[in-house]
């Protein structure tokens, strides 16, 4: 357990890469929005996709902590095993971070107005209909999926190769075609749709999770072969 | 004498080639192991596989009587130092040290700092922009100031310049004797360190051709220089593994201790004898066991 | 220093002998540690050990527990009791072959032998204790 810890530490001890450089990437992203909105001479709600900047660097440093910490954890004598729960971890804490930034963010976002032009970076009505709380976990959810993703793709890729990893993702492809073709066939587009609407921003959360979940139990298990 | 590690029949397949043969042997406690072997002979394959980084066909690994896979209390007491060691983007050597402390139980951070002073590492650069040669003190470092229980060398030098070569051997020797240790060393430079070793193991296909105390292995060859009538009388029912000619002199190696009635004879002969260094015996016998391998094969 | 064909841990063994023998270690003085002697010939120090486990053996050096190790007193009449035994095989014989080579018989090399020893080598003894 001692040593899981470490892991955490070891992911930590160079500060930039997943406490700064996200922080950085997620300020200059605002900061760009807020310019931007400035110069739109534009009463009306105003949107910014630029929060999604933060979440696709977690995308690469889910991908990396897979073809670079892992060797090195290796070097380190650490156990697989620690290495991927530590890791998962620290995604886990930083992703932690990032929706608190996001919620405190939100907040600000709604009692500036939208920071006086109606723009909004952070706030997205149908995440926060349950309150800071559901929106923290959508935000949290989201982070760990993206992180998660690079993850599972490294470790697809390192295992199986380049062939593998484009086996699975056509398989994937094939999966999700097919499942449209099947729900057309059955009709049950209208079902589909009435369920999609009584979906809140906490139950797609809880979905992601379930997601995230399955993707690093994958991911460990091919971890477990894994030569560095 | 205890053994550290014990490994039994063990074979590692890749695809269709072969590459560790059935081999068995075992590790002493703080001694300090030559692997030596050529090229793809498989060294650093059975060092990944004693250090669970890699994984067997078949065969029995025994490190301090465990098997060593996803066995944390085993391998927090052993350190792999290998070249082309990938560190995390971003890195400096302060971060790659500062990480080894965290999992080398025995870690100094003493020696660390007065190593990386030793080999001028740079600590502001980021790791990626190292050179080859700074890259690969940083592994010797780890290995070193880890003071790990076994500490397992895959060719580290790789890019050291021989000053910075020289500096790690005399480290490492003057460290091993303060603090000993098991080391396991991979080279292909055996002339370089020869002296330091206590015992080699040679590599040569996959298969082990030679598990013996250093000291025992260096007067095991010589080479008798001279008339080739003559050296031809000499070396008659000895087990010869190399052979050169010039005009009617000719230099053959012949495995087999000389001793002093045979040295006396060579004298009467006219024969001179050239002594063969660690790395001349090494090559010859590996050229030898080469050559009869594909003779063998081919008929 | 170091030669190549030859165990290591003899001729560690024989570069303390040497200095016994030359009067550079006195008997009962103390000799080099197995760790100084590893240091200063850049060697394993398990050998060096090797070799000064052989001096043991022989009584050449003796350890005074706590302290080190210490010339034993008669080493040095033992050492070149030893090596004068092994004088003809190690020097004579190769003088021996090369003499015969040059085509030079008894007579010649007993002559050779006076000339010089009374040229440079008035001193049979060694250098004095």
């Amino acid at each position: 357990m001692n040593r899981t810890l470490n892991v955490v530490r070891m992911q930590l001890v160079n500060r930039m890469t997943y406490i700064w450089i996200p922080l950085i990437i997620l300020g200059g992203s605002f900061v760009l929005s807020l310019l931007i909105w400035s110069m739109i001479p534009y009463g009306g709600t105003k949107y910014s996709g630029g929060s999604q900047a933060p979440l696709w660097y977690f995308f690469a440093v889910g991908i990396q902590a897979l073809t670079l910490t892992f060797p090195f954890s290796q070097a380190m004598s650490v156990t697989r095993r620690a290495f991927f729960i530590g890791t998962l971890t620290t995604a886990a804490l930083t992703s932690a971070i990032l929706a608190a930034v996001f919620v405190a963010g939100g907040a600000l976002e709604l009692a500036t107005h939208g920071w006086g032009m109606n723009g909004y970076f952070f706030y997205i009505d149908w995440i926060w209909a349950a309150g800071p709380a559901g929106a923290a976990l959508f935000f949290f959810m989201v982070a760990m999926l993206f992180f998660v993703f690079g993850f599972w793709g490294a470790t697809i890729f390192k295992r199986f190769g380049a062939i593998g990893l484009t086996i699975v993702l056509v398989a994937l492809g094939l999966l999700l075609v097919g499942a449209i073709w099947l729900i057309g066939r059955v009709d049950a587009w209208g079902a589909v749709g009435a369920w999609l609407t009584t979906q809140s921003a906490i139950s797609f959360a809880l979905w992601g999770l379930v997601l995230t979940a399955v993707l690093s139990v994958i991911s460990y298990g091919t971890m477990r072969r894994l030569v560095p | 004498m205890t053994s550290v590690i014990e490994v039994e029949h063990l074979t590692k397949r890749y695809r269709d080639t072969i590459a560790v043969d059935d081999i068995t042997f075992a590790i002493e406690k703080d001694v300090i192991y030559g692997l030596l072997g050529r090229n793809g002979a498989g060294k650093t394959s059975v060092m990944s596989i004693l250090t669970a980084q890699n994984f067997a066909t078949s065969g029995d690994v025994r490190v301090f009587g465990e098997d060593p896979y996803e066995n944390g209390r085993v391998l927090s007491r052993v350190c792999f130092v290998r070249e082309s060691q990938k560190y995390p983007d971003d890195a400096k050597p302060p971060h790659a040290f500062a990480t080894a402390r965290l999992f080398f139980p025995n870690w100094s951070q003493e020696l660390c700092d007065r190593l990386v002073a030793e080999f001028e590492l740079p600590m502001r650069t980021r790791i990626k922009k190292l050179s080859r040669g700074q890259l690969s003190a940083v592994g010797v470092i780890i290995g070193l100031a880890s003071r790990a229980e076994i500490t397992f060398f895959d060719e580290p030098y790789l890019g050291l310049d021989a000053v910075a070569r020289q500096l790690f051997y005399d480290r490492l020797v003057e460290d091993y004797t303060a603090h000993p240790r098991t080391v396991i060393l991979s080279s292909h430079l055996i002339d370089e360190v020869a002296n330091l070793i206590e015992r080699v193991l040679v590599i040569d296909h996959g298969r082990i051709i030679m598990d013996e105390e250093t000291d025992a292995v260096r007067d095991r060859a010589a080479t008798i220089v001279g008339d080739t009538a003559a050296v031809d009388a000499f070396v008659a029912g000895r087990e010869v593994i190399h052979r050169e000619s010039l005009g009617h002199v000719s230099s053959v190696t012949v495995i087999g201790t000389l001793s002093p009635d045979d040295r006396r004879r060579l004298g009467e002969a006219g024969l001179e004898v050239a002594p063969v260094s660690l790395q001349q015996l090494i090559v010859r016998t590996t050229q030898h066991t080469d050559t009869a391998r594909t003779e063998g094969a081919a008929r | 220093m170091i030669e190549e064909g030859r165990p290591l841990f003899l001729q560690i063994a024989e570069s303390v002998e040497d200095s016994i023998i030359d009067g550079s270690l006195a008997e009962e003085a103390q000799a080099p540690s197995t760790n100084e002697l590893a240091a200063f010939y850049r060697i394993n120090p398990a050998t060096a050990a090797k070799g000064v486990n052989m001096l043991v053996d022989k009584g050449v050096i003796h350890k005074r527990r706590g302290i080190g190790m210490f010339v034993s007193p008669g080493a040095r009449d033992l050492l070149l009791a030893e090596r004068r035994t092994v004088f003809a095989d190690r020097f004579v014989e190769p003088l021996l072959d090369e003499a015969r080579k040059l085509g030079l018989g008894a007579d010649d090399l007993g002559q050779l032998i006076r000339e010089r020893m009374t040229a440079s080598h008035t001193d049979t003894e060694g250098p004095a204790r």
